[in-house]
């Protein structure tokens, strides 16, 4: 019986197995739950400081402040790479590693030299290991990104922007459509391209203090935070939705295969049984 | 009365009518009651007031803006903290 015993021992594993993916499936359900409760709760502000800014910015402005310059060429550019900390979730930060490879291909292709800034392991992990050079990396943050982790990743970039060392920078992270659809998503913030202006748009007269475009330089850098801010909550919550859906589906497999299993053992068994009953029988007959 | 919503990037923070709202511009405090014109100011860093006397609620502010359109308030600072 030396299979069925080979054939037991894989089936405890594989029951032990589907226990801890379960379980991870359950933790990262009311993970995904947390997750997308701040996804929602970021909206108000973003749209509100999208209003506004839509709404006092005029093509003049571009030409005089430092945030909305469009270099005549981008020489510099910084990618900044949201990835999650952990594994186990599925393809999701292979593919964000992917989106990220192809826009930096891209930015050499036009001959731009281009910086590497990360948020979350596994994508520094990765850059260190093809030997990219990193020039900075945040890992810790990745499950519960707050405002302050926003403006930590995207200060110094900023003022380099600012400064004109850098004239592009770009975020690449998991866009949160559902928790089955995080595609990743490379997009540019700086230079800030201002939201398009919401239909129906007349623009109360309001009073402005101090003027618009004080009000203007002083929001901006808050809109480029902020959408530094949402890219992490999205990120964070499509982390949870990646994992779920490849949990469950390890949970699965391990359930078709305990059937599987249990099945075969069960034929050994009862083919082994048959057989010892023929021996006997058939040892019983000779003796008579 | 009015109609006010505290909003910082994370969340919203309050949301609901007040009779009088005192906020932290930022060149010194400016206070808004019903039937304000249309404003919109930078705030600085300070305590925002809800209601009387700050009756309906107190926040600790820092940056973001302040506009007022048709009796409805929006606080929409960086940095938001309830007193």
């Amino acid at each position: 019986m030396a299979k069925g015993k080979e054939l037991k021992a894989r089936i405890r594993t594989t029951e032990s197995t589907r226990k801890i993916t379960r379980t991870m499936e359950m933790v990262a359900t009311s993970k995904l739950k947390r997750a997308l409760d701040r996804v929602q709760a970021a909206r108000p502000y973003a749209n509100a400081l999208g209003d506004v800014i839509s709404s006092l910015y005029t093509p003049e402005l571009a030409e005089r402040f430092p945030l909305l310059r469009q270099p005549e060429q981008e020489r510099r550019a910084a990618v900044l790479l949201m990835t999650a900390d952990r594994g186990l979730c599925g393809g999701f930060n292979a593919n964000l590693i992917r989106e990220a490879r192809h826009l930096v291909e891209r930015l050499r292709d036009r001959s731009v030299e281009v910086e590497l800034h990360f948020e979350g392991r596994r994508g520094v992990g990765y850059f260190r290991y093809i030997g990219e050079p990193v020039t900075a990396s945040r890992i810790g943050i990745s499950e519960r990104p707050t405002a302050d982790d926003a403006s930590a990743l995207i200060d110094g970039i900023m003022r380099q922007f600012i400064d004109g060392t850098l004239d592009a920078v770009y975020v690449v992270y998991a866009q949160f459509k559902s928790p089955l659809s995080t595609p990743p998503t490379a997009s540019r913030i700086l230079p800030v391209t201002p939201p398009a202006r919401t239909a129906g748009g007349t623009v109360p007269d309001y009073i402005l203090a101090p003027s618009a475009d004080a009000i203007v330089s002083e929001l901006l850098p808050l809109y480029v935070r902020n959408q530094v801010y949402r890219a992490l909550v999205e990120t964070a919550a499509g982390e949870q939705g990646a994992r779920r859906s490849a949990m469950k589906s390890a949970t699965d497999n391990a359930t078709d295969m305990l059937s599987l299993l249990r099945r075969t053992y069960n034929r050994t068994r009862q083919a082994s049984i048959t057989q010892e009953i023929a021996e006997i029988v058939g040892g019983a007959a000779a003796l008579e | 009365m009015l109609k006010v919503s505290v909003i910082s990037p994370e969340k919203t923070l309050f949301e609901g009518e007040v009779d009088a709202v005192v906020a932290p511009a930022f060149d010194g405090e400016v206070g808004i009651l019903p039937q304000h014109a249309p404003l919109m100011t930078l705030l600085g860093y300070g305590e925002l007031r809800l209601g009387l006397a700050g009756a309906s609620g107190r926040f600790r502010v820092n940056g973001g803006f302040l506009q007022v359109i048709h009796d409805h308030v929006r606080v929409v600072t960086e940095a938001a903290e309830a007193l």
